[in-house]
């Protein structure tokens, strides 16, 4: 019984996971194309963007701890750490890892942003499009619900919200939204020519 | 007598002869004098009140006789004249404390960053410079600090000395770590300076603070004042009559709104004032006078600091826009509920969430106005034309 209570949470966690990394995604690409109105002021766009990764941190360890402590599955930390080196659906449960690792990089440097400086931030930053599409490979691959009615609904709901954004943002391809003020603040600041 | 301001009038900078004829020669005190600095308890009189013995220990350890000590007098705080009177009327005693912490130090340079604005202060600082030996104006440089708010913050400071931007930047490292030039560097108020000249020599600090009165009084200006005077004393030293008062700002624009009836009893001391929740700050004392709309001078100010933000972080930038503007919705079509709402809420989103605390204090400016103003921006209704004018 406890197995199957381990192996549901394993299922449901990851579903959760797909969810919310989709709706990070989507308010990464709105704050970028600077998306308001009077009630909704941009800076809490990138706040929501912000604390929605985080929890989705939480389900994503749920989702992983569950699946190697899991006895039936017998994965082992070293499948759930090192990309491909499960004796279990090596491709996709790889997929999965490597999403999971992209991930984690770009929160560490979040998080570290003030150390390592803005622009490695947004370079690393940008690997969330690779992050997310493995991602959903990896759900669609090694999920065992992947073929139910439900998970394919909520899922291709994530591939149209996270699509759509993506493609208007390259379609308007909005730069950073602080570059402009930035500038004009700095030229207010500024006395010397750099050299 | 051991005060900042005594010593001839306050008319132009008094000349090296007086300053030595007064006080005596600058005293030759060596690395010890920090152990005298932290227990006279003298906090920075810049805004931030860091104690400056702490500061002085950390730059201390970390100089290997390259340290720098950057002398600040950007003063970019609107209402604030207390460090321009300053540096115009005893400019000798803000350098003998540059000379002392470049010797106690061992610091290599002085950097004068006097605002651009204050032409007069700048003047009397290099026409006093001008007084000094060649060894003292050997170690110093000026540069003109850009007329914004944010450009006196330490680390705004440093990094227009080094790469000519006077932004924020993060912390860490900080200013005794790296600053100029990747230098161990002080950076201190030019007030803090010259009561480290008063310590040198008497072995405490003067006991008193300048501060600026500002506001709804006839003779607003700088006064020199003990840490026993009260808020209703320096306000009718200002010549202000305390029961026409509608509100007090305690610290300037990153103080807080009083209640005027609770602010007259304050002492303006910073152990005093801390132990109320509260900070002298930069020493600046708005009065608002009963007839004036709180609604619609806390909007203005929210508008200042929402345009002073250097827009390098996204919560500063675009959060103190939207407050600024639910504020101004306000004062300008009166009360509405989801505005106020969004102001509650908004201020907790905005917290914490800069590189710099220059978002930190905008907020903790605007929740104090909520809170001492919390009727009449409940029940804002705009003023008509012939009332504004």
């Amino acid at each position: 019984m406890s197995n199957s209570i381990l192996w549901y949470t394993t299922r449901g966690a990851g579903a959760v996971t797909l969810v919310l990394l989709s709706a990070v995604v989507v308010m990464g690409i709105l704050s970028a194309l600077r998306v308001q109105s009077t009630g909704w002021p941009r800076f809490l766009t990138t706040g929501l963007h912000r604390n929605l990764a985080l929890m989705t941190l939480v389900f994503l360890a749920l989702h992983i701890v569950t699946a190697v402590i899991d006895p039936f599955t017998n994965l082992g930390w070293g499948a759930a750490l090192i990309p491909f080196s499960s004796h279990y659906r090596t491709l996709w449960l790889g997929l999965g890892v490597v999403a999971f690792e992209l991930l984690l990089a770009i929160v560490v440097t979040s998080l570290l942003r003030n150390l390592i400086g803005h622009y490695a931030w947004r370079a690393i930053h940008w690997l969330t499009y690779a992050s997310w599409p493995i991602a959903v490979v990896h759900g669609f691959g090694t999920g065992t619900d992947a073929w139910s009615a439900w998970l394919i609904v909520v899922t291709a709901a994530c591939i149209a919200a996270v699509g759509t954004a993506a493609l208007y943002r390259m379609l308007t391809g909005s730069t950073d939204p602080l570059a402009s003020p930035r500038t004009e603040f700095r030229a207010g600041v500024q006395r010397r020519e750099l050299p | 007598m051991n005060s900042l301001l005594a010593g001839p009038p306050l008319t132009g900078p008094e000349s090296l002869a007086s300053h030595a004829g007064r006080l005596g020669p600058m005293p030759a005190v060596g690395p010890r004098f920090i152990d005298t600095l932290v227990q006279s308890r003298i906090a920075g009189r810049g805004g931030a009140g860091f104690p400056a013995g702490t500061k002085w220990q950390a730059v201390a350890t970390h100089s290997r006789g390259d340290a720098v000590v950057l002398v600040n007098g950007a003063e970019g705080e609107p209402q604030s004249k207390k460090d321009r009177l300053l540096m115009s009327t005893r400019p000798h005693l803000v350098l003998d404390g540059a000379f002392i912490a470049a010797r106690v130090l061992r610091a290599r340079r002085v950097i004068l960053y006097i605002g651009e604005r204050h032409r007069a202060a700048r003047a009397a600082m290099l026409q006093a410079l001008a007084e000094r030996n060649e060894t003292e104006r050997r170690l110093v440089s000026e540069h003109a600090a850009p007329a914004r708010y944010v450009a006196g913050a330490e680390s705004a400071a440093i990094h227009f000395i080094s790469e000519g931007v006077a932004t924020p930047t993060t912390m860490p490292p900080y200013p005794f770590e790296r600053g100029v030039d990747g230098k161990p560097t002080l950076v201190q108020n030019v007030e803090t300076l010259a009561q480290v000249a008063l310590i040198a020599r008497y072995g405490e600090p003067s006991g008193t603070s300048l501060v600026t009165i500002a506001g709804g009084v006839p003779r607003p200006g700088v006064l020199e004042v003990e840490s026993t005077t009260t808020i209703a004393d320096a306000v009718s030293l200002a010549g202000g009559a305390s029961d026409q008062a509608r509100a007090v700002l305690v610290g300037g624009y990153f103080g807080r709104w009083m209640e005027a009836r609770d602010a007259w009893p304050l002492r303006l001391d910073q152990g005093s004032l801390r132990s109320h929740g509260l900070a002298l700050g930069c020493g600046v004392i708005g009065v608002l006078p009963a007839g004036r709309c709180p609604v619609c001078e806390t909007a203005g100010i929210m508008r200042y600091l929402a345009g002073e933000s250097s827009a390098q972080c996204g919560p500063c930038f675009f959060g103190l826009r939207a407050l600024a503007d639910a504020c101004t919705r306000i004062a300008e079509h009166g009360t509405n509920r989801d505005d106020l709402q969004r102001l509650d809420r908004w201020t907790e989103d905005v917290r914490g969430r800069g590189a710099c605390r220059h978002p930190d204090g905008a907020v903790i400016f605007l929740q104090s106005a909520l809170q001492t103003f919390g009727r009449e921006f409940a029940g804002h209704r705009p003023h008509s034309a012939a009332e504004a004018a």
